[in-house]
């Protein structure tokens, strides 16, 4: 088994101008992604998803820690420029804004090739197979983006990061700006693609519905910490770090009577990752909070089968939040909703 | 004229037909001018009335008309929008005839909006304690010791950790959910009749956003005030209104009581949307037609008649009726979906 990444204990702080204080952006993230592995990293806006994402791709360069790509370090990322080119991939949130305004589709999706040095008819080859793979319609190669839907643009993000076929794409909330019809289609596209090809993504959301659905393992971020990192059923289901259960006590099913049970309320906010408490970052707003947990950072222990957690009390937050499979029971009940609704008898006077 | 009446004249739908409703909005139509000789209606005649204490949801994907929907409410649609027609009827009075410093006086005080970005909103220049406390100045004509003691209790209410130290706090010193919960304080200090909560929450993490509905729930429940929460989120609607409005292309679609929408959907965009959440690609197609073969607006029959999988010829032709499906639950459907 190798992996196609490897995350060793990285950190990122960010100096502030003007000040001897950083923002501890990243505080110790390890990870691995296996070849056509979903990996889902959840977590609320500050927890350093994005900055996990940012430094895979080399988009801002890591404090301290390593980052292999099939063993690879990615701090001699030009010396491996030629194995490299192309192999891992970023999509962005708003599909709008990351694709230039001025240019054609058609030469937004094929950029990327270019520092690759393939000739004029091999790109237009894979130009026109990154479209087909996206679904999009080969007379919007010469559209701008302003005259797509933001579906579209966001196929032709994808498209865009699939004509270098990539063997990792980091997506970051890449439906977030989507309305639900067009997150969905989306959301098929990426799991075809993956089936297709064998692609890993690292897929960065807050939407945790999605992430239950598209990953095979999820990574549950808190102030630049993987606090909890396992299977999609086990860490869903069976959450152990009071963080990720309390984080899944706030996802609101479109269903009035599934609620996902949980004895973790959290209180309060998120601290400044400036000057982040001692202990566990947690702590100030964690109902299973003992004293230690103010003094010594909680070590990652393994619970399961590639399941760890940062948490002294996991067994105890284990005991008392109850299992749950609140997701597949909502899908199931969808199915018997929606599966058995017939259109009715005409309604009106025009009988 | 009775009010039963124009009830059934203007097809309005309350929680209760037999209470006299709080707001009462009538066949409210919203045209923006475009570069045609027509202009473009994006409220196309809206209905829609709240009762005393209840919670009605009103959701929609982007572009519904639903940030308009609310605007014009307290009558000013966003420009170039024009009110063309309609009437809110409010605590006895038609808003939309209300001079603007009548309205002014209404809004804040009675009626109060919660926006999604509370930076914008908030004076930068101005402490936040001030900021609440002017709302009670301006419009209870209290003193300004007694206004003060007021935005206190308020901060008290919305739950911000240390509120004595915060009243001096300038809005850069908050964070966004802090902001978020000054607004809402702001929004609620007149105890207003009425809140409309518009995509409030969106902008906040999950955590805080869970924490800031139960706040809005408690809030109303003790000041007995009625909301119209405004979202893109159908799952919040599910846990957190009594009643819930589906907007689609500037029209109700659907509105039903939480249960009866979320079990029984009636109108095919509903069942659309929530196809949508079952990550079932089989249902999805069941109920979704292609991206392709969509968006052309049709002048006569059903808005929806393109989109909709289960469309026959009289939806492209007529408007079809809104039709009682069950008791409160109507949907804008010629074939409203039946559950067997």
């Amino acid at each position: 088994m190798s992996a196609v990444l490897t995350i060793d204990n990285l950190y990122k702080r960010f100096p502030i101008a003007g000040s001897k204080q950083v923002v501890q952006a990243i505080n110790g993230v390890s990870l691995t992604i296996e070849p056509g592995e979903t990996l889902g990293l959840v977590g609320e806006s500050g927890s350093g998803k994005t900055t996990v994402g940012r430094c895979i791709v080399g988009l801002i360069e890591p404090t301290a820690g390593t980052i292999r790509f099939r063993g690879k370090d990615l701090a001699q990322r030009h010396q491996h420029k030629s194995e490299l080119g192309g192999k891992i991939q970023f999509v962005f949130q708003e599909p709008n804004e990351s694709l230039d305004p001025r240019m054609k589709i058609g030469d937004t999706i094929s950029e990327p090739l270019l520092p690759l040095k393939y000739d004029r008819e091999t790109r237009r080859r894979r130009t026109a197979d990154a479209l087909r793979l996206v679904r999009l319609d080969p007379d919007l190669l010469d559209a701008y983006p302003s005259e797509l839907s933001s579906g579209q643009q966001q196929r032709v993000g994808i498209a865009r990061a699939m004509v270098t076929e990539p063997e990792l794409v980091v997506l970051d909330e890449p439906t977030s700006a989507l309305d639900p019809t067009a997150r969905a289609e989306i959301i098929d596209l990426l799991r075809r693609i993956q089936r297709e090809r064998n692609t890993a993504y690292l897929f960065i959301s807050h939407d945790l519905s999605t992430v239950r659905f598209i990953s095979h393992r999820v990574a549950v971020m808190y102030l630049g910490m993987i606090v909890e990192q396992g299977s999609a059923e086990t860490v869903f289901n069976r959450p152990q770090h009071p963080y990720s259960s309390g984080l899944l006590s706030s996802v609101m099913l479109p269903h009035p009577h599934l609620k996902i049970e949980s004895t973790v309320s959290l209180k309060g906010e998120i601290p400044s990752p400036i000057n982040l408490p001692k202990g566990c970052f947690l702590a100030s707003r964690c109902p299973f909070v003992i004293d230690r947990c103010r003094h010594e950072m909680p070590p990652a222990e393994t619970v399961g089968e590639r399941h760890t957690v940062h948490c002294f009390r996991h067994s105890d937050v284990a005991a008392t939040v109850p299992a749950s499979d609140t997701f597949n029971v909502f899908m199931k009940e969808a199915e018997r909703i929606l599966g058995r609704a017939k259109p009715g008898g005409l309604a009106s006077s025009l009988q | 004229m009775g009010a039963a009446e124009v009830i059934s004249k203007t097809e309005n739908v309350s929680g209760d037909a037999g209470k006299a409703p709080l707001i009462d909005i009538r066949n409210l139509r919203i045209t923006f001018p475009s570069g045609g000789a027509e202009p473009k209606t994006v409220l196309k005649g809206i209905n829609l009335s709240v009762q005393p204490g209840e919670i009605v949801g009103l959701v929609g994907e982007s572009g519904a008309g639903k940030t308009t929907l609310a605007r014009s409410i307290l009558g000013v649609p966003p420009a170039p929008g024009r009110i063309a027609a309609g009437e809110v009827h409010f605590e006895g009075r038609q808003i939309l005839s209300l001079s603007e410093a009548e309205l002014r006086r209404l809004r804040g005080r009675r009626l109060s909006v919660v926006v999604p970005n509370p930076r914008a909103e908030l004076n930068p220049l101005r402490k936040v304690g001030d900021q609440i406390a002017s709302m009670a100045k301006i419009h209870l004509n209290v003193s300004r010791k007694e206004a003060r003691r007021m935005a206190l209790q308020m901060l008290r209410d919305v739950q911000i950790p240390d509120p004595e130290r915060r009243m001096d706090a300038y809005p850069h010193e908050l964070s966004g959910g802090m902001a978020q919960r000054v607004v809402i304080a702001m929004a609620l200090i007149c105890n207003p009749a009425f809140v409309i909560s518009d995509d409030a929450t969106s902008g906040l993490d999950v955590t805080v956003q869970a924490q800031i509905l139960a706040l809005l729930a408690k809030l109303a429940a003790e000041h007995g005030s009625a909301m119209l929460f405004i979202t893109r989120d159908v799952g919040i609607t599910a846990h957190f209104c009594d009643r819930i409005a589906v907007l689609f292309s500037g029209e109700i679609v659907e509105i039903a009581p939480r249960e009866a929408l979320f079990l029984e959907p009636a109108h095919p965009y509903t069942l659309m949307l929530l196809a949508a959440f079952s990550h079932s690609p089989k249902l999805r197609d069941s109920w979704s037609v292609p991206e392709t073969a969509r968006r052309r607006e049709l002048a006569a029959g059903c808005q929806y008649a393109d989109r909709c999988p289960i469309a026959q010829a009289v939806c492209r032709t007529h408007r079809p009726p809104f039709a009682e499906v069950s008791p409160g639950h109507f949907a804008r459907c010629h074939f409203p979906v039946r559950h067997a």
